[in-house]
């Protein structure tokens, strides 16, 4: 059996997903087990398309659940191979159990997450409930903005989990519909030059080299699993980020684009600044740049690697700006939002802390329009004229009804 | 095996069950293989029994039911004779002496500290209402 | 396709080299690893393994230790099939890219797990695994409990049966459902194989096997598998309840081939009456009880009525 390689144009107009579903293809993957799922579904089809015209060599299964297509990519890759797969939403949620799993086994695995809101009520739609669910679950998670970075990122999540040092599983997240389902266009890499950047699968541990028979998914009690979890943790702590950066830096040099670990826009004399992710950094971006005609200094700092979280990263990109807002696209659900603890963690033994509030916004596909970046623009600038938060610590933004704020 | 720190072992608590390469593993006996400390081979629950086995070969034909239906791999057969019981792995569950079919038994179960030698020459002898 | 082992007798059985260790944690006289011995001592092909949670996985894979010889995978309770049709398709992936390490092998791929993780929860995922028709082989290791938590209920557990969540009681005699028909279900995916095998017939189970690892495609075994804490008898009478178990049909061994022609492969030259299985398991014993022993009689009419149904099916020929 063979394949066909593909021209492609320099410049494809391809959406999120379809990015994904070639850079897939040309990571020449050997098992894709799989579920589909709104708004990932695409990737899926997108993939079996590529095989049935004989564009793809590798096993294509596509199974019964969204816990099974991950369940099938584990025994995949501990079988020894390169595996990927996609999802979303309630699809994701279904295999956290898996996720765990496959993270403890130390199996290199993608899985393109295109986030989607959690259900009840049911929602079709982009916000961040899927991927901060996922953020325990001891995977490696890239946040793509748009088309072109889902297509990138694939690249490197294959180069930096299938790493024998990392040998952990990798996201790559991209907000549902608005980068899935929006066609732009992206710069592509050759068949050939996609391939050698990630290279041959080299197997560890493999059950299928029958002279060196392995278990896999043992029970471990007391005396033995904090020394594991540890483990995991240690090497997610100490061994990912460079190994990130390195193929950040590979990459350039191969496309000239360039990815950082925190994506930084006009921060070097940002008064005010804000913290996001997913589309919302471009939107930020666009508004930042206009507030700065009205005189106030913005800024916008993106998260590219959400985990490992970029703890003393951020620290360092937020250490001159004056108030900083948090956003969150995922309802807290009792507490302060994810990024509003995660940047103050980083910042609580730091010098100099700049005012922090959080904003709770987008959920179920809720657009953060210009206006309400505006406004929180003003709101943080406020902020640094009063010398302290003036507002609560957490507000939403763009709900219906009475304004909603806490803590 | 010794307590390890964590970062004394392999990644993905993976284990392997021998040390180095093995070629044919359907066609190599427990004795020729080199099997890791991580093969529970390699361990002993002798310490769970009450009773034990004994072996006396003056009376078994072969038949090796006591192999076949030996739960813990404990009943060592090798070039279709049974060689006798291996004391590390034997739990005394006593299915061994259930299923021999010879009269007297060639396996019968006795307290763990019995002595061997002792209790094969006061064998029973065949029980002739049985037979 | 490699060539089968050769298996006349049980003296050339024994001559076999085990790929499955002893000081493992199964209770003593379990009869799980008896099954498990003799599906792997059936092939001398070299072996995929999978487990699902449950008394086989935590008893073998306990860390430091494992108990497999061949490379095995545990991932959780419902999804050991899966496990392995995931390596399967790896395996077919690497096969047809001439990437195997030992091309020449003819590796076998075989999920095991316990009635709970099988006709309950891993249902689902081995139902999808035999619709997709990969190359393996899902051997149930019943004892018709959820024997590694403590003796809970499943869907296998049989009517009258006392286990902890269906307990016999002043005003309950056990478990009130009958126990699921899983290899006709399985059967009924149109697979080339399904079995239910026993230990104590292992000429049988081994010839059932070999005849699983024969064909292409997904098999099924159901496999008996009494168990000594659940179904409370002495440790050293695993074999005499199995045999108990055969003899008065309650598991009778059939198979049935390309989901539909059902061939018996074991005819008890003295059927043992049921109630003789029932009386030799505590699990049973309150069935004895005069307000109770209207059941027995009912345990026999069904285990009638079920063999019954067996030699028609098979007379049949459909």
């Amino acid at each position: 059996m063979a394949f066909d390689k593909m021209e492609l144009k320099d410049i494809e107009v391809w959406d999120g997903n379809f990015a994904a579903a070639q850079a897939m293809r040309q990571c020449q993957i050997d098992v894709v087990a799989a579920y589909p799922i709104t708004p990932s579904t695409p990737i899926v089809e997108g993939y079996a398309k590529f095989l049935a015209d004989g564009y793809v060599e590798g096993e294509f299964v596509m199974v019964e659940s969204e816990h099974a297509a991950m369940s099938g990519c584990i025994g995949a890759a501990a079988a020894g191979g390169r595996v990927a797969t996609a999802t979303s939403s309630q699809g994701f949620a279904l295999m956290v159990e898996t996720l765990y799993q496959a993270s403890g086994m130390r199996l290199p695995i993608v899985l393109n997450v295109v986030n989607r809101a959690l259900a009840a009520p049911l929602n079709v739609n982009g916000d961040h409930s899927d991927m901060y669910l996922g953020r325990d679950s001891g995977w490696i998670q890239f946040d793509a903005y748009c088309p072109q970075d889902a297509y990138d990122l694939n690249f490197i999540a294959f180069k930096v989990s299938e790493d024998h040092d990392v040998r952990l599983p990798c996201m790559v997240h991209q907000d549902g519909f608005i980068t899935s389902h929006t066609a732009q266009g992206v710069h592509t890499l050759s068949d050939d030059v996609a391939y050698s950047f990630v290279g041959d699968f080299k197997p560890m541990n493999d059950m299928l080299d029958f002279e060196h028979p392995v278990t896999h998914g043992v029970q471990t009690e007391e005396d033995w699993h904090f020394e594991h979890k540890a483990r995991q943790h240690n090497d997610l702590m100490t061994k990912v980020m460079p190994k990130i950066q390195t193929a950040f830096d590979d990459f350039e040099k191969l496309s000239g684009r360039k990815y950082n670990i925190v994506e930084t826009y006009d921060m070097d004399d940002a008064d005010v600044c804000v913290v996001c992710m997913g589309t919302s950094v471009e939107t930020a971006r666009e508004v930042a740049t206009e507030m700065r005609k009205e005189g106030i200094k913005a800024g916008v700092v993106g998260i590219r690697v959400i985990r490992p979280f970029p703890f003393f990263e951020i620290a360092k990109a937020l250490k001159n700006v004056k108030a900083i807002a948090a956003l969150d696209r995922s309802s807290p659900n009792g507490t302060a939002g994810m990024l509003f603890n995660e940047i103050a963690g980083s910042l609580y033994n730091t010098e100099k802390r700049a005012l922090l509030s959080g904003y709770v916004y987008g959920l179920g596909g809720r657009d953060l329009t210009k206006a309400h970046l505006v406004a929180l623009f003003k709101e943080l600038q406020a902020n640094v004229d009063a010398g302290k938060v003036t507002t609560q610590l957490q507000q939403f933004i763009g709900v219906r009804g009475p304004k909603l704020a806490y803590l | 095996m010794a307590k390890k720190g964590w970062d004394e072992f392999e990644i993905g608590a993976m284990l392997r069950t021998f040390d180095g390469k093995i070629d044919d593993i359907a066609g190599t006996q427990q004795e020729d293989r080199a099997y890791s400390e991580n093969s529970s081979y390699t361990a002993s629950v002798a310490d769970w029994r009450l009773i034990k086995p004994i072996f006396n070969k003056d009376y078994c034909i072969d038949c090796q039911f006591c192999w076949i239906y030996c739960p813990d791999v404990s009943i060592i057969a090798r070039d279709k004779k049974l060689i006798g019981v291996d004391m590390d792995h034997c739990k005394g569950c006593g299915i061994c002496v259930e299923v021999c079919p010879t009269n007297p038994k060639s396996l019968l179960m006795f307290p763990e500290q019995a002595d061997e030698e002792t209790e094969i020459a006061s064998w029973p002898k065949k029980d002739e209402e049985e037979a | 396709m490699s060539e089968m082992k050769k298996i006349k007798n049980l003296k050339e059985f024994s001559t076999s080299a085990d790929r499955f260790e002893g000081a493992n944690l199964l209770c003593p006289g379990c009869a799980h690893s008896i099954i498990v011995r003799e599906v792997l001592n059936a092939t001398n092909d070299d072996l995929i393994l999978s487990a699902s949670t449950g008394c086989l996985e935590v008893c073998t894979a306990v860390y430091p230790y494992t108990s497999w010889d061949a490379s095995w995978i545990h991932i959780g309770f419902e999804n050991g099939s899966t496990a392995v049709a995931g390596a399967e398709s790896m395996y077919k992936a690497l096969k047809n890219k001439g990437r195997l390490k030992q091309p020449e092998r003819n590796p076998k791929f075989v999920s095991f797990a316990g009635d709970g993780a099988s006709y309950d929860i891993g249902f689902q995922w081995i139902s999808g695994c035999m619709e997709r028709g990969h190359n393996i082989m899902h051997v149930v290791l019943d004892n018709e409990v959820y024997a590694n938590t403590g003796g809970q209920r499943s869907s296998s557990t049989p009517i009258g049966s006392s286990a902890t969540t269906s307990p016999a009681g002043r005003v309950s005699y056990g478990e009130k459902k009958n126990k699921k028909d899983m290899v006709s279900i399985m059967a009924a995916h149109g697979i080339p194989y399904s079995a239910q095998v026993a230990p104590n017939k292992w000429k049988d189970m081994v010839k059932k096997i070999q005849h699983g690892f024969s064909v292409d495609g997904p098999v099924f075994i159901n496999a008996v598998s009494p168990c000594t804490t659940e179904w409370k008898f002495d440790p050293k009478d695993t074999m005499y309840i199995t045999d108990l178990s055969t003899d008065s049909l309650v598991f009778p061994l059939y198979e049935i081939i390309d989901g539909h022609e059902l061939n018996i492969t074991y005819r008890p030259k003295n059927v043992v009456p049921v109630e003789e299985y029932l009386a030799a398991q505590g699990r049973f014993k309150h069935l004895f009880k005069d307000e109770y022993k209207y059941l027995i009689k009912e345990w026999q009419e069904r285990v009638d009525s079920n063999w019954a149904y067996l030699q028609r099916r098979e007379e049949s020929r459909v």
